[in-house]
């Protein structure tokens, strides 16, 4: 099965319902064979604009370009894009040859090639021994693999999966998302993924579009997105953040950061002057036992020992830090009411300015 | 879950020492249950034995016999009228279905204005009180009718719409087609939005894609739907018999058995033949539609997507809704030209116009429409509570023969109103009724009794349908909260089915209200007569066909009224859960 | 919402029990009159006997009879009234009327040739009607036709698919028609004639009402019925006539007291006021238009209105004899049924080969032709039982309701005998099709 590679290139695309806004103003550039995630909470836009590429809901202003084409006026069954659905939709009324058949069929492919390209798609998702069974004979997990061999038997040019691992339990969904990978890897196939689970994307993306309130905030490697969020919002969404509200100030070329409490952090020089947030992952911050230069005081509230780490959560600088600690064999933990001294690692922390 | 662990520690009672198998301890809803299994033995399955024993009995001696079946199938004329009804019945669901399928598709596919007008215009059909419709029908379509008339004038040629098998055909296509409409709609609304959408994104659309996906998915609502028709059709003898056509099964049972004195057993072994038939089929389309419950694997829901209609687009489907509004709702024309006409004879529209008909009628029928009101009051309200009761021991409890309550309370469906209306005059004649003086036959109560039979079955399946749609953790819920089986029910339950009981209300009244087969041998009063059998007293006499059509736009006017009131408050329950959900 | 229910409900009890309540002089009359007929007389009889309380319980005349015989074992009904002499009789044999013993004077034994009262006491009549043909004049203008006179002219071609008649199994009226032709034209020509109109059928209707409906509406053009519905039609401002033929015969509608009748006085209060000269005058009525039996109220006849006692043309023709027509009533039911109503279609289309083929050798030139055609008229004539059977009482036991011990032995079963009949009606007539098809290509 081979599929030649296209791009997605959407450009300014805004979508509404009726009166409500739910795309704005949307630029995304998704390069050939690319695994890409649409990552945001629940109402964040991110399968509306999935289904605004299948060509499913109200039609978007703006242009969608799959291979140069723009395809935003075509009615789905024109766009060549495959789409597998959160819910599967398997046709209950279909065995499941007749479903991975259905494409092919509308397409008017030679019969003996049809058998021929189904029972390849079959294999390629391990399920050739149930070709004739029902779709409600099956598991949850296979019926996810068989609405996968459906659509991409077709030979999309791209392929869309949306939320495809929500309604399978956790243990599989680890196991599909990998063989979710593998498969796109061996297809070559352009993917678009839309989940609100940030380890799902991480996992399986080469980049990701965050997106809330029907804007894009981001876009980029979940490397640059948990390491140089832009925004507050990309910060909390990807992963767990400390946010430390307060100023830098910049003196005698030296940057310092003060708290709303009037606690001081120094910082790495780029810092700007001005009201600035400040993210620190948790495992950035140490626990110190003496007071030091530039450590916040703090008590222990709360400890939670998640195996190779030890959580705590400690009250300081006015708000509730999260540390983690790698935890070793035979060490001594501390309990809640212990005082403390966080100190940050402030290198590979993110400042981000406050607006307004 | 119905027998509990004994209570110990109280005192043993004189039941409690007899053995077990005597007096099996009951929970109160298998009580319940019981008695509901008594009421539909007592005035169901007795009744209608007591009538169709005759059909194994020799005529002469009385001795038990087969024989009488043989003489149905030697005979041609009944295999033939076994083919006639067959043939209309069949016909009747596709006619039926052409006429259903365009407004169901239309009504559930796009946002179409004109939707409110088909679910409010396409349920009247089947409140037609029976005499009239073929009458009306007659009038418009029939040999000398308004069509033919103006055709014959201007053409020179005349369509045979009601001649023979063909009337009956249109005529009983036109009447039921709202089961389907219906049901089939409500299938498509329950289709998974993105089984649709999957079929387009691999390249379907049109009428392929209705052919090979919406339309599969809504079978089972389609199949409920046709079954209800084929059966209604085939059992149907007001129809045939008003168009003069014999050669039918049901016609051929009620001519047998009405006629003077005739003791020929041959009517009540077509009886069988029909009750049996009828069953089967009910039994094939249960066949069918096992295991094709699409509704409950699918996840998403929320309906097949809306789209927006050009203008072009809905021109178009505004002139195919109009011009199949105009076929199905011109017995209601006929009937209203009727009323309000003076003398319509041998020309297209009535040779003027009067509001005498409505003054005759009304001096005389005040008591018909009360009667109408209280019976089919009495017999939709006896409907739906009995309805939610069986849906509820059915689907929530593991009483032992359960489905059987089902099964009796469907089987309704399968018996003649003739039939059940001669059972009740030879079973319950003997039965003085304390305080009135009366046999319980010649009693008003009864009528209201057999229309509650004879609309069970409508009023069953929508309290089952709506009780499917409860979630069971709901009411787990609340007796995990300490409320009892029956205060679960009543609070629970019951409020969360209003719509569907409501559905199933209406559908009792609406036909009951119009009902004339059993009622008409069992009114043994004018003063208690319903409106329906006013409607043939008038009939009958050349001057009084004005009043009895007169008679008969009040009835449609009424039931609808009482129809489109229960669908807005339908409509505001739906609306109030959706809310209580988002 | 549910307390407006409910409070409309228990209105609608109290409202409806307290109309219902069972009034002490209710007399229950089962009828097969239309409306129109009974509520002028219940008026009159309420206004002269106000003590009393007239029931009318609506039945078309056979449900009428199964009613009474079904609700026997606990009778509720007082007078049972209808047209058809034959359904009293039924009732007498089942021993389901009584003998109410009420004087008739002023009214005479016989009106035309047939005996007004029951001999034996059960039933008495009280108003005459004959049988005739009534026609809609739009429809025989728009399409060209003469109104026939004569049951003979039905039979002929020009009338092919304008007439319309009921069934005399499903009217006992209709049940009267047909007898009287066959005891006034003998067995053999009166079926013979009855096969010929048949052929110009365009329906058999279920009631005896769909007949004058039939023909008000222009559905079909004649119409075979009893005369009041004629009059009545015409009273209405229907556009239709009546004529009575040569043949028929003037019987009485009947009406008699139920076996064990809840009300006996009222009963036989009812049936003296029907027979006493103001009951005989609301027969007058445009909606009633029968005609009364006793001579003396005559006097206030509407104008068109024959008096029987005078013209004695009318029904004369035919001496109607009872009990040939009771002793073989249900088999020529059935055979009405069989060889007509059921096959319509069959006799329709055999009827119009030999009417095409007789126009087609109208000079009678074409010997060869013209034995063909009489060879399909013979088929279609032909009658699978003799009058002598159908008045073996062996025979027409097959039809009777009286159960016998088992030891008693019928020859054959109603059901086997009629198939009997269909495969004889069926294979003539789809023989004489052929050959008058023959003869028509000659």
């Amino acid at each position: 099965m081979k599929t030649e590679m296209a791009g997605i290139e959407i450009r300014d695309l805004h979508l509404s319902f009726g009166e409500t806004r739910v795309l704005t103003g949307i630029n995304l550039s998704i390069k050939p064979g690319e695994f890409f995630a649409f990552l945001g909470p629940s109402g964040s836009g991110k399968s509306t604009l999935l289904r605004a590429i299948a060509g499913f809901g109200p039609q978007p202003r703006g242009e969608i370009l799959i291979g140069g084409r723009d395809i935003a006026t075509l009615p789905p069954w024109k766009r060549d894009v495959g789409m597998v659905f959160q819910s599967y939709a398997l046709w209950p009324h279909m065995s499941v040859r007749d479903n991975v058949a259905f494409g092919l069929e509308e397409r008017k492919v030679p019969r003996a090639e049809i058998r021929t390209r189904v029972d390849e798609a079959l294999a390629l998702v391990g399920l050739s021994h149930l070709a004739d069974r029902m779709p409600n004979q099956l598991s949850g997990g296979q019926q996810q693999r068989i609405a996968l061999a459906r659509t991409v038997v077709i030979e999309p040019k791209v392929l869309l999966l949306d939320e495809p691992l929500s309604n399978l339990d956790a243990s599989l969904r680890v196991q599909m998302r990998r063989e979710l990978l593998a498969l796109q890897r061996k297809l070559g196939l352009t993917t678009i993924f839309v989940t609100h689970d940030q380890e799902e994307a991480n996992t399986t993306s080469d980049r990701m579009a965050v997106l809330d309130g029907g804007v894009i905030q981001q876009i980029g490697t979940p490397q640059e997105l948990y390491d140089r969020p832009v925004n507050l919002f990309v910060a909390r969404f990807l992963g767990t953040a400390n946010i430390l509200e307060g100023r830098v100030e910049v003196e005698a070329g030296a940057a310092r950061f003060r708290t709303a409490t009037g606690d001081v952090l120094s910082l790495p020089v780029e810092g700007r002057a001005g009201p600035t947030s400040i993210v620190l992952r948790p495992q950035n911050i140490r626990i110190e036992e003496q007071a030091g230069a530039g450590t916040l005081p703090g008590e222990v509230l709360h400890r939670e020992f998640l195996g190779s780490q030890v959580r705590y959560l400690v009250r300081a600088a006015g708000t509730e830090i999260v540390v983690d600690q790698s935890h070793r064999a035979g060490e001594i933990w501390l309990d809640p009411g212990a005082r403390v001294h966080l100190a940050a690692n402030t290198r590979d922390a993110v400042l981000i300015a406050q607006e307004g | 879950m119905t027998q509990g662990p004994q209570p110990s520690g109280r005192p043993m009672s004189l039941a409690d020492r007899l053995p077990a198998f005597l007096f099996p301890r009951l929970s109160p809803i298998a009580l319940v249950g019981l008695f509901i299994a008594l009421i539909l033995v007592g005035f169901l399955i007795y009744p209608v034995l007591q009538v169709i024993a005759v059909a194994f009995q020799n005529p002469v001696t009385g001795a038990l016999t087969l024989e009488n079946f043989g003489d149905f199938f030697n005979s041609s004329l009944f295999r033939q009228s076994f083919f006639n009804s067959f043939y209309v019945s069949a016909l009747s669901v596709i006619v039926a279905t052409v006429i259903a399928l365009p407004l169901a598709y239309i009504t559930t596919r796009f946002n179409f204005s004109g939707s409110i007008l088909i679910q409010s215009l396409g349920f009247i059909p089947l409140i037609m009180p029976p005499f009239v419709g073929a009458v009306a029908m007659q009038l418009i379509f029939g040999r000398n009718g308004t069509i033919n008339l103006l055709l014959r004038d201007h053409f020179g040629i005349t369509i045979p719409f009601m001649e023979g098998l063909n009337g009956v055909i249109l005529v009983q296509s036109i009447h039921y087609f709202p089961f389907i409409l219906i049901n089939l709609s409500a299938s498509l609304r329950n289709i998974d939005r993105s089984m649709e959408e999957a079929a387009q994104n691999l390249g379907a659309h049109g009428l392929r894609l209705f052919r090979r996906i919406v339309f599969p998915l809504a079978t089972p609502g389609y199949v409920a739907g046709a079954a209800l028709v084929f059966i209604k059709v085939f059992d149907d003898l007001g129809t045939p018999l008003l168009l003069n056509v014999n050669n039918m099964l049901a016609p051929q049972a009620y001519l047998r058995i009405t006629s003077v004195g005739l003791n020929d057993p041959m009517g009540y072994v077509i009886s069988v033949i029909l009750v049996a038939f009828s069953i089967l089929s009910l039994w094939a389309s249960f066949l069918v539609m096992r295991g094709k419950d699409y509704a409950t694997v699918q996840k998403g829901g929320g309906g097949l997507a809306k789209r927006d209609l050009a203008l072009r687009e809905k021109i178009l489907a505004y002139g195919v809704v109009l011009f199949i509004l105009l076929i199905v709702l011109s017995p209601h024309i006929g009937l209203l030209l009727l009323s309000f006409g003076t003398i319509w004879s041998f020309a297209p529209l009535p040779d003027g116009y009067t509001l005498a008909n409505y003054v005759r009628m009304w001096e005389g029928s005040q008591q018909y429409v009360m009667n109408t009101l209280l019976y089919a009051g009495i017999a939709a309200t006896l409907d739906v509570i009995i309805g939610t009761a069986i849906a509820y021991i059915v689907l929530r409890t593991g009483i032992a023969g359960r489905k059987w309550l089902d099964y009796m309370a469907t089987a309704a469906l399968a018996v003649p109103g003739v039939v059940l209306g001669i059972g009740y005059l030879r079973t319950f004649q003997n039965v003085d009724v304390p305080l009135v003086g009366k046999p319980l036959a010649s009693w008003w109560v009864i009528i209201a009794i057999a229309l509650m039979i004879r609309r069970l079955p409508y009023a069953l399946r929508a309290c089952m349908a709506a009780l499917q749609q409860v979630s069971l953790a709901l009411e787990e819920a609340a007796e995990s909260l300490g409320a009892g089986k029956f205060r679960t029910i009543r609070r629970i339950v019951v409020p969360l089915m209003a719509g569907g009981i409501l559905a199933g209300f209406v559908t009792s009244f609406a036909t009951a209200a119009v009902e004339l087969s059993a009622t008409i041998m069992l009114v043994s009063n004018d003063r208690d007569s319903p409106l329906a059998y006013g409607i043939y007293l008038f009939m009958q006499t050349p001057s009084g066909r004005g009043a009895g059509a007169a008679l008969g736009v009040l009835a449609v006017v009424i039931v609808a009224l009482g129809t489109v009131l229960s669908q807005i408050i339908i409509e505001r329950d739906k609306k109030l859960r959706t809310a209580g959900r988002a | 919402m549910r307390k407006i229910l409910k409070g409309t409900a228990a209105a609608l009890v109290l409202t409806s029990t307290a109309s219902m309540a069972w009034a002490e002089g209710s007399v229950v009359v089962v009828t097969s009159f239309p409306d129109d007929m009974t509520s002028v007389i219940e008026a009159a009889f309420e206004a002269a006997h106000p003590e009393y309380d007239l029931e009318i319980l609506n039945r078309s005349t056979s449900s009428g009879v199964r009613y009474v015989q079904e609700i026997a074992a606990n009778n509720t009904a007082d007078i049972f009234w209808a047209s058809a002499p034959d359904a009293f009789e039924v009732l007498k044999s089942n021993h389901l009327l009584a003998q109410a013993g009420i004087a008739t004077e002023g009214i005479p034994d016989m009106i035309g040739a047939y005996p007004i009262n029951d001999p034996d006491g059960y039933y008495y009549g009280f108003a005459a009607s004959g049988y005739g043909i009534m026609w809609n004049t739009r429809y025989l203008s728009a399409n060209g036709l003469e109104p026939a006179r004569e049951w003979s002219d039905l039979a002929r071609p020009e009338y092919y698919g304008h007439v319309g008649m009921s069934s005399p199994s499903r009217s006992g009226t209709t049940h009267l028609t047909v007898e009287t032709v066959l005891q006034g034209e003998g067995w053999e020509a009166g079926w013979s004639e009855w096969k010929w109109i048949a052929g110009n059928f365009a329906s058999v209707t279920e009631r005896s009402f769909g007949v004058p409906d039939g023909v008000n509406t222009g559905n079909f053009g004649l119409g075979i019925v009893i005369d009041f519905f004629g009059f009545s039609s015409q009273a209405s401002g229907f556009p239709v006539e009546f004529a009575y033929p040569t043949v028929t015969a003037l019987v009485p509608a009947n009406v008699g007291v139920i076996e064990n009748a809840p009300n006996p006085e009222g009963a036989r209060a009812f049936v003296e006021f029907l027979l006493s000269p103001a009951g005989q005058q609301t027969l007058f009525d445009p909606a009633i238009m029968r005609l009364p039996v006793n001579p003396a109220a005559y006097d206030a006849a509407p104008e068109g209105l024959p008096n029987p006692f005078e013209d004695t043309s009318l029904g004369a023709e035919v001496l109607f004899d009872v009990d040939t027509s009771g002793a073989r009533y249900y088999v020529v039911s059935s055979l009405f049924d069989v060889l007509i109503t059921y096959r319509l279609d069959d006799l329709r289309a055999a009827v119009r080969a030999v009417q095409l083929a007789e126009e087609r050798h109208a000079d009678g030139s074409n010997a060869e032709a013209m034995a063909l055609i009489a060879e399909a008229r013979a088929l279609i004539d032909a009658m699978p039982i003799t009058e002598e059977q159908s008045l073996d009482p062996a025979f027409s036991g097959a039809f009777t309701a009286t159960r016998r011990a088992a030891s008693d032995q019928v020859e054959q079963r109603q059901a086997e005998l009629e198939q009997q009949w269909d495969a004889f009606a069926t294979q003539n007539y789809a023989r004489a099709r052929e050959l008058a098809d023959r003869a028509a290509a000659m």
